[in-house]
């Protein structure tokens, strides 16, 4: 965000999560909510990840582990299903990898720049000793 | 539940605490939280009687430290509403980290301190060293030299500290004993005349608005923090000013009582002035009025309003004079007092050829008397004649042993 | 009284919107954001917030930014509890007053510390607070050390543990105090209820808070809070060590209600070797040397005897 003079911002430092009124926001799913630009919904920490999780719907089983795990509201669920990786918001932690009971899982870690369509097509087969 | 109104009589004796604590009453503060000290404890429990008796219907949250009392307003003030508290020395000590916060993040709230020495050595008496601890804490600072002015100026504080354009905290300052615990006759305003001078607080930025969450208290850095502090300090300057002077004339055209930033008695053609605050005031205009009656042509002034300086107005009242006096009454710690440093930083760079003067005073609730007046004026008669100041520019008055001066 | 959410089970509690913004400023792998998502998420009440000075605070409000979705509010290190207590009043004020802008409302007032925060610097405030009964909880994120700060010790910090301001050596085997009890502190103040919770075990927590916020007066949650940055283990192993920490015993998951009546509210199936559970931490790694691993057995025996005493307490329902 660009920096503001001393006459440019609201008094006492404070900060408005949203813009305009928002009556029910525990109702509000975070795509609906008019987000104002202080809020860091709207800021990415994508450049602080050296890895990244990819997720393969193939083998998920909607356990929601990733989703209550994840400390950087990164994993997006929607009517129960997960959906995918937030990936302004993951700092690539690997939690959500840790966590995800499936076999194999539905999330690895591979480095941000990989592609995720190749690591999708050769990703690893059952682990038939676990 | 509906709370009872309180008649009173066009003047009641009241003493200085009482006089706040009335005043928080009829300005229906939301939340009181508090804890006690002396000299102001009868404040916080004046307040809790009213309570007992439900002539307030407020919360009173009755903590476990000064630093949780102002912690407490402050989050009450976040909220949004009406709040107040009281305190005095060494409670005050403990409070002026959150003192900085609540005036950073512009909050409203009213402080009553109750002057009292600060430790060590303990001391439960008056002088300024409290005041003085907090000068530049970014609040707004009346003082009050008697109980009228202490329940004056605790209405003017509420509405010029709730003013959406100047969301400041603001001090009372009233000296401990001498003003908090000596009875006077105090002109009173009905409940109604005083809650309408103040108002309904209108909220501004409240928690409490769940379609409008807000965060207060944020962290900022080289980046960002110069800005935010160089925004509060504007307005102290720029726009907090005139809403005092417009609050003092509301006030004028309630009660007919005239306040002004800088209080000017037998100032008009004085050639000798003492500046000073609290009761000393009141003690001085008593010498200057037997020294008028003898000729001599001295004046004083009383600072009421500490914080934002009145730079402008100090300079005005001072610039025929020709000898003035800068009392302070707190223990400066290896400079000069704080009045005199102010006083100085006005007319630098003016037209005023004025000799200027320190004197340190009173510390602890040391009398001033009389005769330490009509000496110091005598000094500073002696400064005009001769036309350049004749003694160091700092002394002590009052206290045991050999003379101490500096500078 | 509003409603309690119905969390049957995590497809249903991950319909929850949060309320707690990513792009904050916490470590990856922080354990901290995981407890505030799961205890902001166990409600859909509107919410009045406060932390203390510490990692939480400096991470999600640090200007322009800000990961709050609720009134959030930070005044210094050790009063958020009495800043949350201040609004609660307020609260109460108003309503009486009947000058709340939406007064069909039923927030609630959680104030969030660190363990520095909470049981050092601002223990006096906290006491009062839970004292006075104030409509609120505090929630201490326990990761038993002053993290923000780099690694120094707290009152919080457990024997063994190499903190920078108690750091193992040659002749010294790190932090020299047991980590002080404040779930019995706090259970001594005969507030309404008390609970020792772990973000692995979300159901046992959820339940946990929504009791709380079911509850009128002061609710106190000690959270085990595990840091990758300053227990020294990797990011993606948070929730192991949290395992570890509840499997282990070392941080039993019990409540006190009243001050009077504890309840075991988990025990491990497998209770795993209290070693395993130092051996996965890099502030303990000193202790595994021949001159310190004796330190490991008396970890061993504190904690048997400490779930040993809860359990006695338990059954003789004191």
């Amino acid at each position: 965000m660009k920096y503001k003079g001393w006459d440019e911002f609201e008094i006492g430092a404070m900060l408005r999560s949203f813009d305009g009124a928002i009556d029910d926001i525990a109702g509000t799913a975070q795509i609906d909510r008019k987000y104002s630009e202080n809020n860091s919904y709207r800021a990415n920490v994508a450049d602080w990840r050296i890895l990244k999780p990819v997720f393969n719907k193939d083998y998920c089983i909607d356990c929601q582990f990733c989703w209550i795990y994840c400390p950087d509201v990164s994993i997006i669920a929607r009517d129960k299903k997960m959906i995918g990786v937030d990936m302004d918001h993951c700092k690539g932690c690997g939690i959500c990898v840790e966590v995800c009971p499936t076999n194999p899982k539905s999330l690895l870690m591979f480095v941000d720049y990989a592609d995720e369509e190749a690591e999708l097509a050769q990703w690893p087969a059952k682990d038939e000793e676990e | 539940m509906a709370f009872d109104k309180m008649e009173l009589r066009d003047i009641e004796v009241w003493d200085g605490n009482h006089a706040a604590a009335q005043a928080l009453r009829q300005c229906q503060v939301d939340v009181v939280s508090a804890y006690p000290i002396t000299p102001s404890t009868p404040i916080v429990e004046g307040y809790a009687k009213f309570k007992s008796d439900n002539y307030v219907e407020g919360e009173f949250v009755m903590v476990e430290s000064e630093h949780a009392a102002m912690s407490g307003c402050i989050g009450a003030a976040a909220a949004g509403g009406r709040v107040a508290t009281a305190t005095s020395s060494q409670g005050l000590a403990l409070m002026v980290e959150t003192l900085y916060q609540a005036a950073g993040m512009r909050l409203p709230i009213i402080l009553n301190i109750v002057n009292r020495a600060l430790a060590a050595p303990l001391n439960v008496n008056g002088d300024h060293s409290d005041m003085y601890l907090c000068r530049d804490s970014g609040w707004i600072q009346f003082d009050a030299f008697s109980p009228q002015e202490a329940y004056d100026l605790n209405m003017i504080a509420f509405k010029v500290s709730e003013d959406h354009d100047v969301r400041m905290p603001a001090i009372i300052n009233q000296d401990g004993f001498l003003t908090s615990h000596t009875a006077q006759g105090v002109h009173t305003l009905t409940d109604d005349e005083a809650f309408n001078f103040v108002g309904t607080f209108k909220p501004m930025n409240d928690m409490l608005d769940f379609e409008h969450p807000v965060t207060h208290g944020v962290q900022t850095e080289e980046d960002w923090h110069f800005e935010h502090k160089a925004r509060q300090h504007n307005d102290m300057m720029t726009i907090i000013p005139n809403k005092i002077d417009q609050a003092f004339a509301d006030f004028e055209t309630l009660s007919g009582r005239k306040y002004n930033k800088v209080e000017c008695y037998d100032m008009e053609d004085a050639d000798l002035a003492i500046v000073c605050m609290g009761t000393s005031v009141e003690t001085v205009r008593e010498v200057v009025s037997e020294l008028r009656e003898k000729g001599l042509k001295v004046g004083v002034i009383g600072l009421r309003v500490v914080r934002p300086f009145p730079f402008f107005e100090i300079a005005e009242a001072l610039k025929n004079i020709k000898a003035v006096a800068a009392l302070d009454r707190s223990a400066p710690g290896g400079a000069a007092g704080m009045l005199f440093n102010e006083i100085a930083g006005s007319l630098y760079n003016t037209d005023s050829k004025m000799l200027l003067s320190g004197y340190i005073y009173g510390l602890g609730g040391r009398d001033l008397t009389k005769t330490n007046i009509v000496d110091l004026y005598n000094e500073l008669q002696a400064n005009a004649d001769a036309g350049k100041v004749l003694t160091k520019q700092q002394q002590f008055i009052g206290v045991r042993g050999p003379k101490l001066a500096y500078l | 009284m509003s409603e309690i959410k119905k969390i049957k089970n995590l497809k249903e509690f991950s319909t929850s919107a949060d309320r707690f913004e990513g792009a904050n400023l916490l470590c990856p792998g922080c354990a901290h954001s995981i407890i505030v998502r799961e205890i902001l998420n166990a409600t859909n009440d509107d919410l009045v917030l406060s932390a203390s000075t510490g990692c939480l605070e400096v991470c999600t409000a640090v200007y322009p930014y800000t990961s709050w979705d609720a009134s959030w509010i930070h005044i210094g290190f050790e009063n958020c509890s009495t800043a949350i207590a201040g609004a609660e009043a307020m609260y109460k004020s108003l309503k009486n007053k009947g000058r709340l802008k939406q007064p069909d409302r039923n927030p609630k007032f959680i104030a969030f510390g660190g363990d520095g925060a909470s049981y050092d610097i601002g223990l006096q405030w906290i006491s009062g607070c839970m004292e006075r009964n104030h409509d609120m909880m505090y929630v201490v994120l326990d990761n038993e050390v002053y993290a923000n700060t780099g690694g120094q010790r707290s009152s919080s910090t457990p024997i063994g543990s190499s903190a920078t301001t108690s750091p193992a050596g040659s002749i010294s085997y790190g932090e020299k105090m047991n980590k002080k009890d404040l779930m019995g502190i706090m259970g001594a103040h005969n507030i309404p209820y008390a609970a020792q919770v772990a973000p692995n075990k979300w159901k046992d927590l959820v339940k946990k808070v929504q009791r709380g916020f079911a509850t009128e007066g002061a609710v106190f949650i000690n959270a085990v809070s595990p840091c990758t940055t300053e227990w020294k283990f990797d990011p993606k192993d948070t929730m192991m060590l949290s395992d570890l920490s509840t499997d282990s015993l070392v941080f039993p998951l019990y409540e006190i209600i009243e001050g009077r009546e504890i309840n075991i509210t988990y025990r491990p199936k497998n209770v795993v070797p209290v070693e395993e559970y130092l051996a996965a931490q890099g502030r303990f790694k000193h202790l595994f040397k021949d001159q310190y691993k004796h330190l490991i057995g008396e970890w061993q025996t504190r904690v048997d005897e400490n779930w040993a005493y809860l359990n006695r307490r338990e059954e003789a329902r004191v």
